[in-house]
Protein backbone atom coordinates (compact mmCIF):
# COMPACT_ATOMS: atom_id res chain seq x y z
CA UNK A 1 0.00 0.00 0.00
CA UNK A 2 2.93 2.31 1.06
CA UNK A 3 4.67 1.41 -2.01
CA UNK A 4 1.59 2.47 -4.32
CA UNK A 5 1.20 5.66 -2.60
CA UNK A 6 4.42 6.71 -3.07
CA UNK A 7 4.33 5.53 -7.00
CA UNK A 8 1.32 7.97 -6.90
CA UNK A 9 2.56 10.99 -4.69
CA UNK A 10 5.75 10.46 -7.39
CA UNK A 11 3.20 10.45 -9.97
CA UNK A 12 1.23 13.62 -9.39
CA UNK A 13 5.22 15.49 -8.44
CA UNK A 14 6.40 14.53 -11.88
CA UNK A 15 3.18 15.71 -13.88
CA UNK A 16 3.55 19.69 -11.68
CA UNK A 17 6.94 19.81 -13.34
CA UNK A 18 6.00 19.67 -16.94
CA UNK A 19 3.60 22.15 -17.52
CA UNK A 20 5.79 25.29 -19.10
CA UNK A 21 7.49 23.57 -21.59
CA UNK A 22 5.88 24.59 -24.65
CA UNK A 23 8.18 26.09 -26.89
CA UNK A 24 7.57 27.48 -30.14
CA UNK A 25 9.32 25.14 -32.46
CA UNK A 26 11.41 27.11 -34.67
CA UNK A 27 9.98 24.90 -38.21
CA UNK A 28 6.34 25.90 -37.29
CA UNK A 29 6.04 28.60 -40.22
CA UNK A 30 4.43 31.54 -37.82
CA UNK A 31 3.89 34.77 -39.20
CA UNK A 32 5.84 35.03 -43.23
CA UNK A 33 8.02 37.75 -44.25
CA UNK A 34 7.85 39.19 -47.59
CA UNK A 35 10.07 37.83 -49.83
CA UNK A 36 11.54 39.34 -52.60
CA UNK A 37 13.75 37.93 -55.73
CA UNK A 38 15.69 39.89 -58.30
CA UNK A 39 16.40 39.18 -61.82
CA UNK A 40 18.56 40.90 -64.62
CA UNK A 41 16.12 43.17 -66.90
CA UNK A 42 18.04 41.68 -69.97
CA UNK A 43 17.32 38.16 -68.93
CA UNK A 44 14.03 37.82 -66.30
CA UNK A 45 15.09 34.58 -66.00
CA UNK A 46 18.28 34.84 -64.42
CA UNK A 47 18.76 35.48 -60.99
CA UNK A 48 20.76 38.75 -60.11
CA UNK A 49 22.70 39.46 -57.26
CA UNK A 50 21.87 43.31 -55.60
CA UNK A 51 25.32 45.15 -54.60
CA UNK A 52 25.26 46.10 -51.17
CA UNK A 53 21.46 47.00 -50.85
CA UNK A 54 19.96 48.26 -47.24
CA UNK A 55 16.35 48.22 -46.67
CA UNK A 56 15.26 50.76 -44.09
CA UNK A 57 11.76 50.85 -42.66
CA UNK A 58 10.53 54.96 -43.22
CA UNK A 59 10.27 55.85 -39.39
CA UNK A 60 12.75 53.39 -38.46
CA UNK A 61 16.94 54.37 -37.55
CA UNK A 62 18.13 51.27 -38.42
CA UNK A 63 17.73 49.26 -41.66
CA UNK A 64 16.72 45.61 -41.64
CA UNK A 65 19.84 43.15 -40.27
CA UNK A 66 20.96 40.56 -43.25
CA UNK A 67 24.44 40.15 -41.93
CA UNK A 68 24.40 39.47 -38.05
CA UNK A 69 28.14 39.35 -37.58
CA UNK A 70 28.81 42.51 -39.78
CA UNK A 71 30.28 45.82 -38.59
CA UNK A 72 27.73 48.72 -38.40
CA UNK A 73 27.92 49.51 -42.00
CA UNK A 74 27.40 45.66 -43.44
CA UNK A 75 25.33 44.33 -41.03
CA UNK A 76 22.41 46.30 -43.00
CA UNK A 77 23.50 45.40 -46.32
CA UNK A 78 23.06 42.52 -48.57
CA UNK A 79 24.05 41.31 -51.75
CA UNK A 80 21.79 38.41 -52.71
CA UNK A 81 19.33 37.52 -54.92
CA UNK A 82 16.96 37.21 -52.43
CA UNK A 83 15.24 39.08 -49.33
CA UNK A 84 12.78 38.85 -46.59
CA UNK A 85 11.29 42.01 -44.83
CA UNK A 86 8.89 41.98 -42.49
CA UNK A 87 5.59 43.44 -42.63
CA UNK A 88 3.91 45.32 -40.12
CA UNK A 89 1.18 42.91 -38.68
CA UNK A 90 -0.89 45.90 -37.03
CA UNK A 91 -1.35 48.01 -40.21
CA UNK A 92 -2.32 47.83 -43.86
CA UNK A 93 0.51 49.27 -45.52
CA UNK A 94 4.18 49.67 -44.82
CA UNK A 95 6.95 51.83 -46.58
CA UNK A 96 10.49 50.82 -47.12
CA UNK A 97 13.40 52.40 -48.64
CA UNK A 98 15.87 50.20 -50.92
CA UNK A 99 18.97 51.46 -50.43
CA UNK A 100 21.27 50.43 -53.76
CA UNK A 101 25.09 50.30 -53.11
CA UNK A 102 24.63 51.59 -49.53
CA UNK A 103 28.26 53.73 -48.53
CA UNK A 104 29.71 53.34 -51.84
CA UNK A 105 32.93 56.05 -52.02
CA UNK A 106 31.31 56.69 -55.38
CA UNK A 107 28.23 58.99 -53.98
CA UNK A 108 26.83 59.04 -57.55
CA UNK A 109 25.62 55.52 -57.84
CA UNK A 110 23.52 55.28 -54.55
CA UNK A 111 19.73 55.13 -55.97
CA UNK A 112 16.92 54.96 -53.36
CA UNK A 113 13.91 53.70 -54.40
CA UNK A 114 10.96 53.18 -51.97
CA UNK A 115 8.43 50.98 -51.81
CA UNK A 116 4.89 50.69 -50.43
CA UNK A 117 3.05 47.88 -49.96
CA UNK A 118 -0.61 47.42 -49.36
CA UNK A 119 -2.11 44.55 -47.89
CA UNK A 120 -4.65 42.93 -45.59
CA UNK A 121 -4.21 40.52 -42.80
CA UNK A 122 -5.55 37.20 -41.14
CA UNK A 123 -4.50 36.35 -38.09
CA UNK A 124 -4.67 32.41 -38.09
CA UNK A 125 -4.67 30.52 -34.77
CA UNK A 126 -1.01 27.95 -34.94
CA UNK A 127 -0.65 26.29 -31.41
CA UNK A 128 -0.74 27.11 -27.46
CA UNK A 129 2.94 28.16 -27.53
CA UNK A 130 2.89 29.70 -31.07
CA UNK A 131 -0.19 31.84 -30.26
CA UNK A 132 -1.22 33.38 -33.60
CA UNK A 133 0.50 34.41 -36.63
CA UNK A 134 -0.06 37.12 -39.40
CA UNK A 135 -0.57 35.92 -43.01
CA UNK A 136 -1.04 38.72 -45.49
CA UNK A 137 -2.88 39.38 -48.96
CA UNK A 138 -1.36 42.22 -51.01
CA UNK A 139 -4.03 43.93 -52.45
CA UNK A 140 -5.30 43.41 -56.18
CA UNK A 141 -4.63 45.07 -58.71
CA UNK A 142 -7.68 47.84 -59.78
CA UNK A 143 -8.00 50.85 -61.45
CA UNK A 144 -12.11 50.83 -61.05
CA UNK A 145 -13.01 51.95 -57.75
CA UNK A 146 -12.15 51.64 -54.76
CA UNK A 147 -8.59 51.92 -56.40
CA UNK A 148 -6.23 49.07 -54.86
CA UNK A 149 -2.81 48.26 -56.05
CA UNK A 150 0.03 45.97 -54.13
CA UNK A 151 2.44 48.33 -54.34
CA UNK A 152 3.40 52.12 -55.14
CA UNK A 153 6.85 52.76 -56.01
CA UNK A 154 8.46 56.10 -55.64
CA UNK A 155 11.67 57.70 -56.15
CA UNK A 156 11.98 60.61 -53.66
CA UNK A 157 15.67 61.81 -54.88
CA UNK A 158 14.78 62.07 -58.39
CA UNK A 159 18.04 60.36 -59.49
CA UNK A 160 15.79 57.65 -61.77
CA UNK A 161 14.48 54.40 -60.59
CA UNK A 162 17.19 51.33 -60.02
CA UNK A 163 13.79 49.08 -60.10
CA UNK A 164 12.97 48.50 -63.72
CA UNK A 165 10.35 46.50 -63.44
CA UNK A 166 8.64 45.35 -60.04
CA UNK A 167 5.73 42.56 -60.18
CA UNK A 168 3.71 40.77 -57.98
CA UNK A 169 4.29 36.92 -58.34
CA UNK A 170 2.31 35.37 -55.43
CA UNK A 171 -0.34 37.66 -53.46
CA UNK A 172 -0.89 35.72 -50.78
CA UNK A 173 1.96 35.83 -48.73
CA UNK A 174 1.88 32.73 -46.04
CA UNK A 175 5.34 30.91 -46.40
CA UNK A 176 8.89 32.26 -46.73
CA UNK A 177 9.60 29.61 -49.01
CA UNK A 178 8.08 30.74 -52.03
CA UNK A 179 9.01 34.59 -53.97
CA UNK A 180 5.95 37.32 -53.56
CA UNK A 181 7.65 39.86 -55.21
CA UNK A 182 9.92 39.79 -58.34
CA UNK A 183 12.09 43.33 -59.18
CA UNK A 184 13.93 43.01 -62.00
CA UNK A 185 16.62 45.87 -62.63
CA UNK B 1 4.39 30.74 -4.70
CA UNK B 2 2.74 28.55 -7.03
CA UNK B 3 5.49 25.59 -5.88
CA UNK B 4 5.62 26.63 -2.12
CA UNK B 5 1.56 26.11 -2.07
CA UNK B 6 1.85 22.81 -4.59
CA UNK B 7 4.37 21.62 -1.79
CA UNK B 8 2.17 22.70 0.99
CA UNK B 9 -0.88 20.70 -0.65
CA UNK B 10 1.61 17.43 -1.07
CA UNK B 11 2.55 17.57 2.65
CA UNK B 12 -1.02 17.88 3.86
CA UNK B 13 -2.12 14.91 1.50
CA UNK B 14 1.57 12.96 2.84
CA UNK B 15 -0.33 14.24 6.55
CA UNK B 16 -3.14 12.48 5.43
CA UNK B 17 -2.02 9.02 4.59
CA UNK B 18 -0.67 8.88 8.14
CA UNK B 19 -3.63 10.14 9.64
CA UNK B 20 -5.74 7.37 7.51
CA UNK B 21 -2.90 4.90 8.23
CA UNK B 22 -3.46 5.61 12.15
CA UNK B 23 -7.32 5.24 12.29
CA UNK B 24 -6.91 1.80 10.17
CA UNK B 25 -4.91 0.32 13.55
CA UNK B 26 -7.52 1.82 16.14
CA UNK B 27 -10.16 0.74 13.91
CA UNK B 28 -8.88 -2.84 13.56
CA UNK B 29 -8.94 -2.93 17.45
CA UNK B 30 -12.22 -1.54 18.17
CA UNK B 31 -13.62 -3.85 15.14
CA UNK B 32 -11.99 -7.02 16.57
CA UNK B 33 -13.54 -5.89 20.29
CA UNK B 34 -16.94 -5.39 18.36
CA UNK B 35 -17.13 -8.95 16.64
CA UNK B 36 -15.74 -10.20 20.03
CA UNK B 37 -19.42 -8.50 21.75
CA UNK B 38 -20.78 -10.09 18.48
CA UNK B 39 -19.61 -13.81 18.72
CA UNK B 40 -20.39 -13.25 22.94
CA UNK B 41 -23.63 -12.38 21.32
CA UNK B 42 -24.36 -15.14 18.68
CA UNK B 43 -22.89 -17.83 21.09
CA UNK B 44 -25.87 -17.96 23.04
CA UNK B 45 -27.59 -19.23 19.91
CA UNK B 46 -26.72 -23.12 19.54
CA UNK B 47 -26.77 -23.45 16.20
CA UNK B 48 -24.26 -21.28 15.67
CA UNK B 49 -22.31 -22.31 18.74
CA UNK B 50 -19.66 -25.06 16.65
CA UNK B 51 -19.14 -22.23 14.40
CA UNK B 52 -18.18 -20.03 16.64
CA UNK B 53 -14.91 -22.37 18.22
CA UNK B 54 -13.21 -21.19 15.59
CA UNK B 55 -13.17 -17.82 16.80
CA UNK B 56 -13.65 -16.71 13.06
CA UNK B 57 -15.76 -13.76 12.91
CA UNK B 58 -18.55 -13.75 10.43
CA UNK B 59 -17.25 -10.21 8.22
CA UNK B 60 -20.06 -8.37 7.08
CA UNK B 61 -20.01 -5.73 4.44
CA UNK B 62 -21.86 -2.87 4.51
CA UNK B 63 -23.22 -1.63 1.00
CA UNK B 64 -24.59 2.05 0.59
CA UNK B 65 -24.22 5.04 -1.30
CA UNK B 66 -20.87 7.27 -0.71
CA UNK B 67 -20.90 11.23 -1.82
CA UNK B 68 -18.31 13.59 -1.01
CA UNK B 69 -16.59 16.72 -2.43
CA UNK B 70 -13.38 17.63 -4.46
CA UNK B 71 -11.54 19.61 -2.03
CA UNK B 72 -8.34 20.38 -3.89
CA UNK B 73 -10.96 21.95 -6.96
CA UNK B 74 -12.97 23.79 -4.18
CA UNK B 75 -10.06 25.12 -2.09
CA UNK B 76 -7.93 26.54 -5.53
CA UNK B 77 -10.50 28.48 -6.15
CA UNK B 78 -8.98 30.59 -2.83
CA UNK B 79 -5.88 31.07 -3.88
CA UNK B 80 -5.98 31.18 -7.80
CA UNK B 81 -7.89 33.74 -8.90
CA UNK B 82 -8.16 32.51 -12.42
CA UNK B 83 -10.17 29.15 -11.19
CA UNK B 84 -13.65 28.29 -9.86
CA UNK B 85 -14.47 24.70 -9.96
CA UNK B 86 -16.52 22.30 -7.94
CA UNK B 87 -16.35 18.45 -8.37
CA UNK B 88 -18.95 16.04 -6.35
CA UNK B 89 -18.05 12.23 -6.25
CA UNK B 90 -20.34 9.55 -5.68
CA UNK B 91 -19.59 6.04 -5.67
CA UNK B 92 -22.48 2.75 -4.73
CA UNK B 93 -21.50 -0.75 -3.93
CA UNK B 94 -22.13 -3.18 -6.25
CA UNK B 95 -20.70 -6.36 -5.35
CA UNK B 96 -17.66 -6.85 -2.51
CA UNK B 97 -15.06 -4.98 -4.67
CA UNK B 98 -17.17 -3.45 -7.39
CA UNK B 99 -18.33 -0.12 -7.27
CA UNK B 100 -19.99 2.38 -9.46
CA UNK B 101 -18.22 5.53 -9.29
CA UNK B 102 -19.40 9.12 -11.06
CA UNK B 103 -18.12 12.59 -10.75
CA UNK B 104 -20.02 15.51 -11.91
CA UNK B 105 -18.27 18.84 -11.81
CA UNK B 106 -17.81 22.38 -13.07
CA UNK B 107 -15.31 24.27 -13.74
CA UNK B 108 -14.36 27.63 -14.74
CA UNK B 109 -10.61 28.44 -15.67
CA UNK B 110 -8.83 31.27 -17.34
CA UNK B 111 -5.09 29.98 -18.68
CA UNK B 112 -2.62 32.27 -19.00
CA UNK B 113 0.08 30.98 -21.24
CA UNK B 114 2.66 32.77 -22.86
CA UNK B 115 0.70 33.91 -25.88
CA UNK B 116 -2.78 33.02 -24.96
CA UNK B 117 -5.08 33.89 -22.57
CA UNK B 118 -8.07 32.32 -22.76
CA UNK B 119 -11.24 31.09 -20.54
CA UNK B 120 -12.69 28.12 -20.28
CA UNK B 121 -16.20 27.53 -18.62
CA UNK B 122 -18.12 24.68 -17.89
CA UNK B 123 -20.02 21.32 -16.37
CA UNK B 124 -18.93 17.86 -16.91
CA UNK B 125 -20.16 14.47 -15.89
CA UNK B 126 -18.07 11.24 -15.48
CA UNK B 127 -19.30 7.90 -15.14
CA UNK B 128 -17.86 4.40 -14.97
CA UNK B 129 -16.57 2.09 -12.12
CA UNK B 130 -13.88 1.12 -9.39
CA UNK B 131 -12.05 -1.81 -8.70
CA UNK B 132 -10.64 -1.90 -5.27
CA UNK B 133 -7.56 -4.20 -4.71
CA UNK B 134 -7.11 -3.57 -1.06
CA UNK B 135 -7.80 -6.74 1.22
CA UNK B 136 -9.61 -4.90 4.31
CA UNK B 137 -8.88 -6.93 7.37
CA UNK B 138 -11.93 -7.88 9.17
CA UNK B 139 -14.63 -5.13 8.67
CA UNK B 140 -12.42 -2.37 8.02
CA UNK B 141 -13.30 -0.78 4.36
CA UNK B 142 -10.70 1.48 2.58
CA UNK B 143 -9.83 1.49 -0.59
CA UNK B 144 -7.06 1.44 -3.06
CA UNK B 145 -9.17 1.27 -6.38
CA UNK B 146 -8.66 1.60 -10.08
CA UNK B 147 -11.11 1.89 -12.22
CA UNK B 148 -12.60 3.43 -15.72
CA UNK B 149 -14.17 5.98 -16.69
CA UNK B 150 -16.03 7.72 -19.62
CA UNK B 151 -16.38 11.52 -19.40
CA UNK B 152 -18.38 14.20 -20.96
CA UNK B 153 -18.03 18.08 -20.86
CA UNK B 154 -19.94 21.21 -22.47
CA UNK B 155 -18.33 24.09 -22.30
CA UNK B 156 -17.37 27.16 -23.52
CA UNK B 157 -14.38 28.95 -24.36
CA UNK B 158 -13.52 32.69 -24.61
CA UNK B 159 -10.11 33.96 -26.48
CA UNK B 160 -9.47 36.93 -23.66
CA UNK B 161 -5.47 38.08 -25.77
CA UNK B 162 -3.73 36.68 -28.47
CA UNK B 163 -0.10 37.61 -29.36
CA UNK B 164 0.52 37.12 -32.79
CA UNK B 165 4.20 35.15 -33.07
CA UNK B 166 6.92 37.13 -35.21
CA UNK B 167 9.83 35.36 -35.81
CA UNK B 168 11.70 38.37 -37.05
CA UNK B 169 10.60 41.67 -35.27
CA UNK B 170 11.45 44.66 -37.15
CA UNK B 171 8.82 47.18 -36.59
CA UNK B 172 8.63 47.88 -32.72
CA UNK B 173 4.60 47.73 -32.67
CA UNK B 174 3.01 45.98 -30.17
CA UNK B 175 2.27 42.52 -30.79
CA UNK B 176 -0.68 41.50 -28.13
CA UNK B 177 -4.43 41.81 -29.33
CA UNK B 178 -7.27 41.85 -27.03
CA UNK B 179 -9.99 39.15 -28.82
CA UNK B 180 -12.97 38.94 -26.39
CA UNK B 181 -14.08 36.17 -28.94
CA UNK B 182 -16.23 33.49 -27.15
CA UNK B 183 -16.78 29.75 -28.65
CA UNK B 184 -19.63 28.28 -27.50
CA UNK B 185 -21.38 24.82 -27.44
CA UNK B 186 -18.19 23.11 -27.48
CA UNK B 187 -18.24 19.33 -26.58
CA UNK B 188 -15.62 16.80 -25.25
CA UNK B 189 -15.37 13.37 -24.49
CA UNK B 190 -12.53 11.07 -23.32
CA UNK B 191 -12.03 8.13 -21.27
CA UNK B 192 -10.33 8.00 -17.98
CA UNK B 193 -7.91 5.20 -15.74
CA UNK B 194 -8.74 6.05 -12.24
CA UNK B 195 -6.22 5.23 -9.54
CA UNK B 196 -7.30 5.95 -6.08
CA UNK B 197 -6.98 5.57 -2.01
CA UNK B 198 -10.11 6.16 -0.08
CA UNK B 199 -9.71 5.33 4.18
CA UNK B 200 -12.35 5.94 6.97
CA UNK B 201 -11.08 8.41 9.14
CA UNK B 202 -14.12 8.30 11.16
CA UNK B 203 -17.62 6.90 11.29
CA UNK B 204 -18.54 6.85 8.12
CA UNK B 205 -16.54 9.76 6.89
CA UNK B 206 -13.34 8.95 4.36
CA UNK B 207 -10.87 11.08 3.18
CA UNK B 208 -9.32 10.16 0.08
CA UNK B 209 -6.96 11.04 -3.42
CA UNK B 210 -6.50 9.65 -6.84
CA UNK B 211 -4.72 10.51 -10.22
CA UNK B 212 -6.53 10.40 -13.28
CA UNK B 213 -4.52 9.32 -16.90
CA UNK B 214 -7.16 10.82 -19.86
CA UNK B 215 -7.73 9.92 -23.32
CA UNK B 216 -8.77 12.24 -25.49
CA UNK B 217 -12.01 10.43 -28.00
CA UNK B 218 -13.49 13.50 -29.32
CA UNK B 219 -12.99 17.17 -29.34
CA UNK B 220 -15.27 19.94 -30.83
CA UNK B 221 -12.67 22.48 -31.73
CA UNK B 222 -13.74 25.61 -32.33
CA UNK B 223 -13.21 27.19 -35.90
CA UNK B 224 -9.83 29.00 -36.37
CA UNK B 225 -9.38 28.25 -32.30
CA UNK B 226 -8.51 24.87 -30.18
CA UNK B 227 -9.77 23.61 -26.65
CA UNK B 228 -6.91 24.91 -24.56
CA UNK B 229 -8.36 23.16 -21.51
CA UNK B 230 -11.51 21.57 -20.94
CA UNK B 231 -13.68 21.03 -17.96
CA UNK B 232 -13.22 17.75 -16.46
CA UNK B 233 -10.13 17.08 -18.23
CA UNK B 234 -7.96 19.71 -17.94
CA UNK B 235 -5.11 20.81 -20.00
CA UNK B 236 -5.16 19.76 -22.69
CA UNK B 237 -1.84 18.61 -25.05
CA UNK B 238 -0.56 18.08 -28.37
CA UNK B 239 -1.34 14.61 -28.16
CA UNK B 240 -4.63 13.28 -26.76
CA UNK B 241 -3.52 12.46 -23.43
CA UNK B 242 -4.33 14.04 -20.49
CA UNK B 243 -4.06 14.22 -15.76
CA UNK B 244 -6.11 14.75 -13.70
CA UNK B 245 -6.07 14.95 -9.28
CA UNK B 246 -8.69 15.06 -6.88
CA UNK B 247 -8.80 15.13 -2.80
CA UNK B 248 -12.11 13.72 -1.86
CA UNK B 249 -13.54 13.95 1.44
CA UNK B 250 -16.59 12.14 1.42
CA UNK B 251 -19.50 10.17 3.65
CA UNK B 252 -20.92 7.01 3.36
CA UNK B 253 -24.18 6.16 3.73
CA UNK B 254 -24.91 2.39 4.78
CA UNK B 255 -27.88 1.17 2.84
CA UNK B 256 -27.92 -2.60 3.76
CA UNK B 257 -25.32 -5.26 4.78
CA UNK B 258 -24.05 -8.91 3.42
CA UNK B 259 -22.34 -11.17 4.94
CA UNK B 260 -19.15 -12.76 3.72
CA UNK B 261 -19.32 -16.48 2.61
CA UNK B 262 -16.13 -17.56 4.73
CA UNK B 263 -14.40 -20.57 3.75
CA UNK B 264 -15.09 -22.29 7.36
CA UNK B 265 -18.80 -22.07 6.95
CA UNK B 266 -18.89 -24.19 4.20
CA UNK B 267 -16.42 -26.74 6.10
CA UNK B 268 -19.67 -26.91 9.20
CA UNK B 269 -22.30 -28.58 7.49
CA UNK B 270 -19.63 -31.04 6.57
CA UNK B 271 -18.49 -31.79 10.44
CA UNK B 272 -21.85 -32.09 10.88
CA UNK B 273 -22.67 -35.04 9.06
Amino acid sequence: MKKIISVLLLFTFGLSSCEKDDICDANTPTTPRLVISFYDIADPSLAKNVRNLKVIGVGEENGIVFNETGTDTTRYQTSATTISIPLKVNAKTVTYRFILNDSDEDPGIINTDVLTFNYTTNNIFVSRACGFKTNFTLDPVSDVDPITSPFVQTDPDLDGRWMQLVKVKNRNIEFENETHIEISF
Amino acid sequence: MKHTLKSLFSICLLFSMFLGHAQETTTTTVTTENNQKKNKAEAVKPAAQEAKKDSIPIKTDRYGLRVGLDLFKLTKGFYDKDYKGIEFVGDFRLTKKYYIAAELGFEDKTTDDDRLNSTATGTYIKGGFDYNTYQNWLDMENLITIGLRGGFSTFSQTLNTYKIYNPNPYWNESTTIIADQKYNGLTAGWLEVAMGVKAQVFNNVFVGFGVQLKLLVMNTKPDGFDNLYIPGFNRTYDGSFGVGFNYTVSYFIPLYKKKTALPQIIKKPAAKK
